[in-house]
């Protein structure tokens, strides 16, 4: 009996089920619970219940033996005399800002390098090998580069460029330029992917019609590719965003963050304020704080993305 | 002919890291010199590198626990997705949509805010460094993909195919095993595959919930392998990290067209 009468909105694709009653369907319905209660259970178990918890616990003060003790919004007022804190919203914000912009730009130009012409796949293989490794692989070989007087350090000095002598991984900024760097040599691989699959997808007709128009080369990309692709770019930078805020494997495997807390991103000092000092209610305020910032940075980025879509018209 | 060069050169530049890994991984690791990194050594030393770091960090039993992490949990999270979706769909669930959004939101946490309280609550259950506990969450994590995905593959198939196995007879646990799963095959190994990549890599998981070297999955073997204190070689770890990455690196190249499907899908 209730079948009609939940069906339509439930289900799009199904049509109306008038007239379906009777014992076997109302069995169906109680099995549609069952079917449903496993992944239910998993997720609100294992995700959901963490979640809510680790919110409660960023009002307290625990240290994973005693039981937490309540204590307001202490563990947030404290972030402001945190220098480890400050440092590592501010490299954070240069994963940001350095992994939005470099890889996703060089991703653009490699996928239009290579789109529609012989052999493009394989000239387009050096940049997706990368792409597979995990950030703890991707780790380890560029640790091995940048070491002093490694890889890095000879290239530079066999240019005649600056940074022959320095230390990347030791000094300040170099440690997070050159672990944006490592990202990128990863990263680019994967969006010309994506880039493609857009240029395959946009329709022949306006690209045929700007050719007969004697458009070529870059006013054919400024004028016609790269507007048809802009809805993909949203997708790809949004992508980057919101993996670049919660950077944390590459980081705590080459520097663990070091040295002096100075290469730490906001998952990492997370990891390290609860798991090393033992100080779970701070570690999970800064992981309340990391969450917050990507939802409300992701937002911001969107309701931008869709003004200026609406104002193109 | 310009664009293949400038790609060509760019690719050149892509491809240095990788020679420096193959260079150094196949080195034997006595002859390791921070000084001729860039020349190759005459003398292959891959296998014993591999060996070497197969004993420094108990990676046999490592690769066996991260094996069956990451292929259990993504075919447990298929299946488990694949009857939700089948639940909303086919079986219209009621409210089904809002179910839906319920398992779907669970894609927008990211792990630092799971692992405190996975951590303390695995501790007093006995699953903290077992097995089974990986598994779990491992499978928790990827059950949203697994439903978003079979939801839309289900909405796709046209209702009378249940309808007609419904008026044949068949109990709807029959249908949906034996009528719907093989039907989403493609679209559960396209999953499978994305989640097998995901778990493989996975290093935050490992490091708080696990500690034993038969437990612990790769990545946080190789995490303290590299680390100053391991007290390995170059060439050892680098092995150690291309061994580890090749399970990877070949589903990868063999699935490309999924891995950028997938990654617009969620956030993997």
């Amino acid at each position: 009996m209730s079948v009609a009468t939940a069906t339509p909105v439930d289900s799009p694709a199904a049509p109306a089920a008038g007239g379906r009653k009777g014992r076997g369907d109302r069995g169906a319905r109680w099995g549609a619970l069952g079917f449903v209660s496993p992944a239910v259970i998993l997720v609100a178990v294992l995700l959901y219940a963490p979640f809510l918890y680790t919110v409660v616990l960023s009002f307290t003060e625990y240290d994973g033996l005693n039981s937490p003790e309540w204590i307001g919004v202490e563990n947030f007022t404290r972030f402001f005399d945190d220098p480890a804190l400050t440092t590592s919203l501010r490299n954070t914000l240069m994963w940001v800002v350095g992994t939005t912009v470099v890889p996703v730009a060089l991703g653009l130009v490699v996928a239009v390098l290579s789109f529609g012409i012989k052999g493009g796949t394989w000239l387009r293989l050096p940049f997706m090998l990368p792409y597979a490794l995990s950030g703890a692989g991707l780790a380890v070989i560029w640790s091995f580069i940048l070491q002093s007087g490694g890889a890095a350090n000879d290239i530079l000095g066999a240019l005649h460029l600056p940074g022959a002598e320095t230390s990347f991984l030791q000094e300040e900024p170099w440690n997070t330029l050159s672990m944006i760097v490592a990202w990128t040599w990863q990263q680019t691989g994967v969006n010309a992917l994506l880039f493609l699959v857009g240029l395959q997808s946009i329709p022949k007709e306006p690209l045929e019609a700007a050719k007969l128009d004697g458009a070529t080369g870059w006013s054919l990309f400024r004028h016609v590719t790269w507007p048809l692709l802009a809805p993909l770019t949203t997708v790809v930078v949004g992508l980057a965003l919101v993996a670049s805020l919660k950077t944390f494997d590459i980081v705590w495997v080459m520097t663990q963050g070091g040295p002096g807390r100075n290469s730490e991103t906001l998952a990492v000092t997370m990891y390290r304020d609860a798991f090393v000092s033992g100080e779970y209610g701070y570690g999970s305020a800064v992981a309340l704080v990391l969450t917050l910032t990507t939802g409300a940075i992701t937002l911001a980025y969107l309701r931008r993305q869709v003004k200026s879509r609406e104002a193109l018209g | 002919m310009i664009r293949r060069l400038v790609l060509g050169a760019m690719g050149l530049v892509w491809l240095i890291p990788v020679y420096l890994l193959l260079v150094n991984a196949f080195r034997p690791s006595t002859q390791y010199d921070a000084d001729r990194i860039w020349v190759p050594d005459a003398d292959f030393g891959f296998f014993d590198n591999v060996k070497l770091a197969w004993d420094a960090a108990g990676l046999g039993p490592s690769i066996l626990s991260t094996l069956l992490y990451s292929v259990a949990s993504p075919v447990a999270a298929v299946v488990v997705g694949a009857m939700a979706g089948f639940a909303i769909v086919v079986l219209r669930l009621r409210a089904g949509f809002w179910w839906f959004i319920l398992l779907f939101g669970g894609t927008i946490f990211p792990i630092q805010m799971l692992v405190i309280p996975l951590f303390i609550s695995y501790s007093s259950a006995d699953l903290y460094d077992r097995r089974f506990g990986l598994v779990l969450v491992y499978t928790a994590v990827c059950v949203p993909l697994a439903a978003l995905v079979m939801r839309s593959f289900f909405t796709g198939v046209a209702y009378t195919l249940y309808e007609a196995a419904r008026v044949d007879g068949a109990s709807v646990w029959r249908i949906f095993w034996r009528v719907y799963l093989p039907l989403a095959g493609p679209a559960l190994g396209a999953v499978a595959i994305l989640e097998f990549a995901f778990v493989w890599n996975d290093l935050l998981f490992g490091l708080t919930l696990s500690q034993d070297e038969s437990v612990r999955p790769v990545m946080t073997a190789l995490s303290s392998l590299s680390s100053a204190y391991s007290g390995s070689t170059v060439p050892v770890v680098l092995a150690a990290g291309l061994v580890m990455s090749l399970p990877t690196v070949l589903v990868f190249l063999g699935a490309q067209r999924i891995f950028a499907r997938g990654l617009t899908l969620g956030q993997y």
